[in-house]
């Protein structure tokens, strides 16, 4: 972009437009606007479609919640039956796991 | 409340002290306890009107009014939009006028198709007498030109 250009030609435009109005062409008036504002008001307050992403994103971590409690339905019999064999071998029975395990009443300690 | 009980206090210290001159207790009677304001419509629309019609209005005090009524819950009367549109000729700046119509469009919210063109009628005279188009004559009124947000950028 010229520097020079630019900037004389907006000089010239407010002299202009201190004038009569009516003079002013569409492309003047667009110029005069852009120069003072950025974007217009249907520019900033168009739709960004940032509702698809937010959607996607929380269906792609909710289907992560779904993987992870299948994972853990498919292995819960497995583990229920490692326990019950660490219960039975009394593993870790003064401190640890089977500490809290009542054998008397065949439950855990309450 | 605060009120009572302060004259209370103040009754019961005069008293006490046996105060004999009369003091005028003027300052209670014009504490504002509440933010209701009591203008009437008529006195709001000829306040904006007249601020907007000062001829010696400067571009800062414009934008500050404009500002302003924006923020209000409320569209401007057209008599107001006109002084403004007068105000933005004086002042030279015709971006300015555009802006605000575009901003009382804005305003109208959901009832945009039944107020805005009634607005733009009552206008109309004004409009045509400075020379100012509106932003659908101008083709505004759909997005022209597309901004990289700054949320986008790296």
């Amino acid at each position: 972009m010229k520097n020079g250009s630019r900037i004389t030609h907006l000089v010239a435009l407010r002299e202009k437009e201190k004038g009569d109005w009516k003079k002013l062409t569409i492309e003047e008036k667009k110029a005069l606007y852009r120069a003072s504002f950025c974007q217009t008001y249907s520019e900033f307050t168009a739709p960004t479609g940032e509702w698809k992403s937010i959607i996607g994103c929380t269906l792609f971590l909710s289907a992560l919640g779904v993987w992870l409690y299948i994972f853990l339905k498919l292995f819960e019999e497995s583990k229920r039956a490692q326990l019950k064999r660490m219960i039975d071998l009394q593993v870790n029975p003064i401190e640890g796991i089977a500490s809290q395990w009542d054998y008397e009443k065949d439950d855990w300690k309450k | 409340m605060f009120r009572t009980v302060a004259l209370r206090v103040h009754s019961a210290v005069r008293t006490g002290l046996n105060l004999n001159k009369p003091t005028v207790l003027a300052a209670f009677p014009a504490r504002c306890m509440s933010h209701e304001s009591t203008e009437t419509d008529a006195e709001f629309d000829n306040r904006y009107e007249s601020f907007f019609n000062r001829k010696d209005i400067d571009g800062w005090e414009l934008r500050k009014g404009m500002n302003d009524l924006c923020g209000m819950d409320l569209i401007p009367e057209p008599r107001i939009i006109v002084a403004a549109m007068k105000a933005c000729r004086r002042v030279n700046d015709y971006a300015l006028a555009i802006r605000f119509l575009e901003a009382i469009k804005n305003k109208c919210g959901g009832k945009v198709n039944e107020i805005y063109p009634y607005i733009v009628k009552e206008i109309q005279p004004t409009l045509t007498e400075l020379g100012i188009d509106t932003p659908e004559q101008l083709g505004i009124d759909k997005p022209e030109l597309a901004l990289q947000s700054v949320y986008d950028m790296s």
